[in-house]
């Protein structure tokens, strides 16, 4: 029952991003001790550890053993046990040795059988982490991770004979400060867009090749920004979610949209700053995907979330005032501005977002 | 020395894996309970699947000219249970939702080879697409056969799965050639690969291509515990967060050593 508890429980923490095979019965508890040593136990199905030891090993394969039988088979293979099990601490091999703690194997068929091997072996005094990776399962499972100095524990849950990632060795490495995080992300946000998000970019000037004016470019980035950071937000905490073969041609979509515009007026519509503020919704989806790649911890999100969308933020205004600088603050008076920089950029503008567009239609 | 063993017995390992029902027994005696166990695996060797009703479509007992669903407590494994009929041969059916996985080019692509679906590696080749990696939605179709005193022909109806297996008549009664369809969509399916396992011999496995009809046929050379698979690979919709869809489709059964 405690087994049926504790997958229940680690079900409710699986991210919405654990994806893979089905989830097995197999659990691993993994922890790091005072005496610069390791254990860990492994709770999964006896017969079926049995049948994958001997099939290694070249065995013909058992049925229905009884649990004496098992546990005796089970512990002559423990070498094998042991070369599947493996525990690296900073990309280095650790050895294994690995028992049988326990075995049950009810006659009502209504209870699980399990068996629990307990893995131990030595940890390397000034490791900063540590990995986890065991192949005889074939189905997603949960490791817990746990550090006696002072970690806290984290579940990662793995597909079959993955490779966890690191887990970092609380007594040997320095928290990141708030500061750090803050700034680590604020830098990410930023670079995510200069020089990674070309087609942000040319979106950004496609708002700013409207006019000259400060007041519409004002309106148009304001209802961008607020629209990107609500679904960035939203997206981040599983609330809204679309296939990014959804969002990323209409991301591009909306670079042709907007330049496209910019070629027929160069007045602020009335529904100009309410599409803005549609694209921004998707353009905030797509400003997700990076984050949710790095799967925050969840004290992490809050900072992380603001700080990416600042870096966001400047990196557009720092599009915005390069692209002032560099030729609206010299020509923008010029009866000839509009003709000749305005229309041929957002032209240049419009087919690239078009062929974007098909590209991500037809060949993503 | 022991690293480098584990390194290269980590290697080699298949990175999709088989799916089936192994109930607590093939051959249940009338009003006896029946715990149904979930399995997911390779070389009919497979790790226990808790039931997770997020991921069942349909679960059911077929046996006696009713139908019923199989019930179980969520995350825990047996998956469900039953009091059999044990009059004639039934059939236990498990439907799953769809599950997405994402696997590298080179390793999608070995599998791909292994199930047969070297089609999957021109398509994918066609469509310039061999070195991303391979997005699919996989969909699970088991179904296991349960020995009665009389055979059934509810036996070879088909379930209305999206891809399945379907007897041709009933296997548990007698050791004799296997034959079967296979359906896609309520159609013969042509030119798929099948295979058979043979539970208490891994090095039994059997291989065939279902025909035009979507006919193919097996000599079982034991008795015993039979795992009949096959694997169907179709384009997922544009709406859809994967690139393929999957459909295993597996059925389990007991061979008899003598005719009943």
């Amino acid at each position: 029952m405690m087994r049926g508890w504790f997958l229940a429980a680690a079900m409710l923490l699986m991210p919405c991003g654990a994806d893979g095979h089905e989830i097995g019965t197999t659990q691993v508890h993994f922890t790091l001790q005072h005496d610069h040593t390791w254990s860990a136990t492994i709770t999964t199905g006896p017969q079926a550890l049995a049948n994958k030891l001997e099939a290694e090993t070249g065995q013909p394969r058992s049925n229905n053993l009884n649990a004496d039988t098992l546990r005796a088979e089970i512990t002559a293979l423990a070498t094998v046990l042991a070369n599947h099990t493996d525990v690296r601490f900073d990309g280095v091999g650790s050895p294994v040795s690995v028992s049988v703690a326990q075995l049950e194997l009810p006659d009502d068929i209504t209870l699980p059988s399990f068996v629990v091997l307990r893995a131990s072996g030595p940890m390397p005094e000034h490791a900063q982490a540590v990995t986890w990776r065991y192949g005889l399962v074939y189905s997603t499972y949960a490791v817990v991770f746990a550090d006696e100095d002072g970690g806290s524990p984290v579940t990662q849950w793995l597909d079959g004979d993955a490779m966890s990632r690191p887990f970092p060795i609380a007594a040997n490495v320095r928290p990141a400060t708030r500061f750090e995080i803050v700034a680590q992300y604020l830098q990410l946000g930023f670079l995510h867009i200069v020089p990674e998000g070309l087609d942000h970019i040319l979106f950004v000037l496609g708002i700013f090749l409207l006019t000259t004016k400060l007041k519409p470019i004002l309106v148009q980035v304001t209802a961008f920004t607020i629209a990107h950071s609500v679904t960035l937000g939203l997206t981040m905490y599983g609330i809204v979610s679309l296939a990014s073969r959804v969002v990323e041609p209409l991301i591009a979509l909306s670079v042709a949209y907007v330049a496209i515009e910019n070629m027929m007026t160069s007045k602020l519509t009335p529904w100009r700053p309410a599409v803005v503020f549609g694209f921004g919704l998707l353009h905030g989806m797509g400003f997700a995907g990076v984050l949710t790649e790095l799967r925050l911890p969840r004290a992490e999100i809050i900072p992380a979330l603001i700080s990416f969308n600042v870096g966001i933020e400047l990196a557009q205004l720092t599009v915005i005032a390069a692209a002032f600088f560099t030729v609206a603050f010299w020509y923008r008076d010029k009866w000839w501005y509009r003709a000749r920089i305005a229309v041929p950029a957002s032209a240049a503008i419009a087919a690239t977002g078009l062929f974007w567009t098909v590209q991500r239609v037809f060949w993503a | 020395m022991a690293l480098a063993a584990a390194a290269l017995l980590l290697a080699g390992r298949v990175q999709a894996h088989d799916f089936w029902i192994e109930p607590s027994t093939f051959h249940p005696l009338p009003g006896t309970a029946v715990a149904v166990g979930l399995r997911v695996g390779q070389n009919f060797v497979g790790d226990p699947v808790p039931r997770y009703s997020a991921s069942i479509e349909q679960f059911v007992i077929r046996q006696g000219g009713s139908e019923q669903p199989i019930s179980g407590s969520d995350n825990i494994d047996p998956a469900g249970f039953f009091r059999a009929d044990g009059q004639s041969t039934a059939v236990i059916a498990y439907r799953s939702t769809g599950s997405y996985i994402e696997l590298p080019a080179d390793k999608f692509e070995d599998y791909l080879r292994q199930y047969g679906l070297e089609r999957i590696i021109d398509l994918r080749a066609g469509r310039g697409e061999r070195a991303k990696p391979g997005r699919e939605r996989f969909y699970r179709f088991a179904k296991a056969l349960l020995t009665g005193r009389q055979p059934s022909a509810a036996v070879a109806k088909p379930l209305g799965f999206t891809y399945e297996i379907v007897p041709e008549d009933d296997p548990t009664t007698r050791l004799a050639p296997f034959r079967g369809l296979i359906l896609y969509n309520g159609k013969p399916l042509a030119d798929a690969l099948v295979m058979a396992l043979l539970r208490t011999d891994s090095s039994v496995q059997l291989t065939a291509r279902s025909d035009k009809q979507g006919a193919f046929s097996f000599v079982l050379p034991h008795a015993g515990v039979w795992l009949i698979k096959s694997v169907h690979m179709v384009r997922a919709g544009f709406f859809s967060d994967a690139d393929w869809e999957s459909l295993w489709a597996s059925l389990t059964f007991e061979a008899p050593e003598t005719p009943r």
